[in-house]
């Protein structure tokens, strides 16, 4: 009886887990109701991670985005049609993400912003080609150009631009050779990973350590001691916000006190809290968007941007806001056009961004530089030389 | 062997966090044979309450751990207030309805304090101490005094006083203690209280050393349950130890496998359990499922 009951309890836990899984993307696959009239507005949607640990992702990445669109419909839309923009929390979860492409698949949106995840994103992109939904991802592995769809677009540069130029300002710069790398075995971590390894394999350096961590770890010290023991005058950094923010913190109370250089996360407020700003300093930052005073164009946009929001704008704004500007250009000039037609469009489309100039070629990758920025003082400066 | 000893400092400060969630865990199974699966969120409730204490308010670190473990305790006293009906008519009714709790209290972090997180500076200031070239935070050996003082207060509570005669009583059988004239709803509630105290004291405790957000309890949940199971579930002693085990075998397993690490320890930890069904200190005496 006691046994039994026991099953009992196992099997209504597993049938409520199940019951929370399964609620939060069904849609039947019948359930066609594809609205790309010509009337009514231009649907939009945006996938990102809205709660969990990355949900400051998506929550920038929605920031920029809806500057973008709202920018848009204040001078009347395209054709005499409004766009709206509904969001889909992804959870920064692959499997969430696949059936939320499903969802926005059968409720008619035209074209997808998002997401902010290259492992999320490559996992949506098999039913985005198939059901002809352009995506425009603020992803960044090399992963996402291997999916070979038609259909995606990233925002940025890829891993590899990232890692290159990084590689090339330290290497052969400052000519550091003792180096040090910490990567998490995620999609972003192993992008980074093998595209700074690629770097530096291709200059002729080994480096000192190559220490991998998992995507949930709270503890580094196995890692960060056996670094520690090598001395290297540089750590290479492959981690998100977070997780790159704790690695750092816990490497200053190991008495490790070489900089940090790594891409897009270590650029962020997010990494600079965890962290803390004394120990963040000096850290080295490959990004295409340094701050919002280099040029007019990011100038207005962070002004547009702290007026909407209160907060300054970084990094994942601005390239969200160029990728959505990017799909609104290419549905302007395709005169609304949907699926193969509006990727083609979003492919021609030639677009001077925050991020630089935007030029597709047929991987879907549109831009190909970063610049190299250091923290000083809890801020991201461009580096001299 | 540097690497080693400071790999197990390492471990051992996480390790006495999740010592004190399975403390939580254990308490209210030994007590009610129930597993609270709302617990990660109270840990997580008890982390956002103690960090908004302590950055918004300003209250010192020790002032706001307080507050929020009393806060985060009345918490503890709804959830078995709003389950008590179903003590003793369903008991797999009860234990959803923990999950249930669990949905809720996510929901209400997210409302309140937002999907995103935030850090919490370490509220000791100082170097870490060198020895032998080991280096020691200094709060690492807060977090392990004020784990092992709640785990002493614990022990006394239970073994010392009245209340905690009879908790041990309801805990052994449960029908006879109510013979005996023993109010098993209130040793419920309590037992709920101080595992929800210690939730929060563990969510407090750890802030400084990792990142306050919505998904900080789930993760230290799944281990401190681990660690309760391995030390033998209900037992006290053993829900340290297995924390303690969990946290050293978690920083070795990263140290040595790397990107596996995470399969490597919860393969260690199934095979312990294969072969102690039991965990180390095997007492489970409740099972009132």
């Amino acid at each position: 009886m006691k046994l039994l009951r026991g099953k009992r309890a196992v099997a209504a836990v597993l049938a409520a887990v199940l019951a929370t899984g399964g609620a939060t993307g069904c849609s039947a696959p019948g359930a066609d109701d594809k609205s790309s009239d010509d009337s009514g507005p231009i649907k939009l949607a945006l996938a990102d991670a809205q709660s969990g640990q990355l949900s400051s992702l998506g929550a920038w990445e929605l920031k920029g985005a809806k500057l973008a669109v709202s920018e848009w419909n204040a001078k009347g839309g395209i054709n005499g049609r409004q766009i709206t923009l509904d969001v889909f929390d992804t959870q920064g979860d692959p499997t969430i993400g696949t059936n939320l492409a499903r969802k926005i698949a059968s409720e008619g949106y035209i074209a997808m912003i998002g997401t902010a995840e290259s492992a999320v994103t490559i996992a949506m992109a098999p039913i985005l080609k198939q059901e002809g939904i352009p995506n425009i991802t603020s992803g960044q592995s090399t992963g996402l150009v291997a999916v070979k769809s038609e259909f995606l677009f990233l925002n940025g540069p890829t891993s590899t631009t990232y890692d290159e130029t990084l590689a090339k300002h330290v290497v052969d710069g400052q000519g550091i050779k003792q180096i040090a790398m910490i990567t998490n075995n995620g999609s972003y971590g192993k992008g980074e990973h093998d595209a700074f390894l690629k770097a530096l394999t291709a200059r002729g350096v080994t480096p000192v350590a190559d220490q991998v961590v998992t995507t949930d770890q709270k503890d580094f010290s196995a890692a960060l001691t056996t670094i520690r023991q090598k001395n290297p005058k540089l750590i290479f950094l492959g981690a998100e916000e977070v997780e790159s923010g704790l690695i750092v913190k816990q490497a200053r109370d190991l008495g490790i006190t070489a900089p940090f250089a790594g891409a897009a996360p270590q650029g962020t407020p997010v990494f600079l809290d965890t962290a803390g700003a004394t120990n963040a300093e000096g850290t080295i930052v490959s990004s295409p968007y340094l701050s919002n005073d280099i040029s007019e164009a990011s100038k207005s946009f962070a002004a547009a941007y702290k007026a909407a929001y209160n907060e300054e704008a970084e990094l994942h704004g601005a390239k969200a806001y160029d990728g959505t500007q990017i799909v609104l250009t290419a549905l302007r000039s395709s005169n609304v056009a949907s699926g193969k037609d509006l990727a083609e469009a979003i492919r021609a489309t030639k677009y001077e961004g925050l991020l630089g100039s935007f030029a597709y070629d047929e991987t879907g990758v549109g831009i190909r530089a970063t610049s190299i920025g250091v923290i000083r003082s809890g801020k991201l400066v461009a580096a001299a030389g | 062997m540097q690497v080693t000893l400071q790999t197990i400092i390492g471990g051992i400060s996480l390790g006495a966090v999740y010592a004190l969630v399975a403390l939580g865990f254990s308490l209210v199974y030994r007590t009610m044979g129930l597993v609270n699966f709302a617990h990660g969120n109270v840990v997580t409730v008890g982390a956002y309450l103690a960090s908004t204490f302590y950055l918004s308010t300003k209250l010192p670190f020790a002032l706001a751990m307080i507050v929020a473990i009393a806060v985060t305790g009345v918490i503890g006293l709804v959830i078995e207030r709003v389950l008590r009906p179903l003590e003793n008519k369903d008991f797999d009714l009860m234990l959803i309805g923990t999950i249930g709790f669990g949905i809720v209290l996510d929901a209400l972090i997210i409302m309140i304090w937002g999907a995103t997180g935030r850090a919490v500076p370490s509220p000791v200031a100082g170097a870490p101490i060198e020895l032998f070239g080991l280096r020691i935070r200094t709060y690492d050996l807060v977090v392990l005094a004020i784990a092992a003082l709640a785990t002493v207060l614990l022990v006394l509570f239970l073994s010392r006083t009245k209340r905690g005669a009879a908790m041990q009583a309801v805990a052994m059988d449960h029908e006879a203690a109510t013979a005996v004239g023993i109010n098993v709803g209130r040793s419920n509630a309590i037992a709920f209280m101080v595992g929800a105290g210690l939730a929060a004291l563990a969510g407090g405790l750890v802030g400084p050393l990792l990142y306050v957000s919505p998904t900080l309890g789930g993760a230290l949940g799944i281990k401190g349950f681990a660690a309760a199971i391995l030390g033998g579930f209900g037992s006290i002693p053993g829900a340290v130890v297995g924390g303690l085990a969990i946290g050293v075998l978690d920083s070795f397993a990263a140290g040595h496998f790397q990107g596996y690490s995470e399969l490597v320890t919860f393969l260690v930890f199934t095979a312990i359990i294969m072969i102690r069904p039991t965990g180390v200190f095997g007492e489970r005496t409740v099972n009132r499922a």
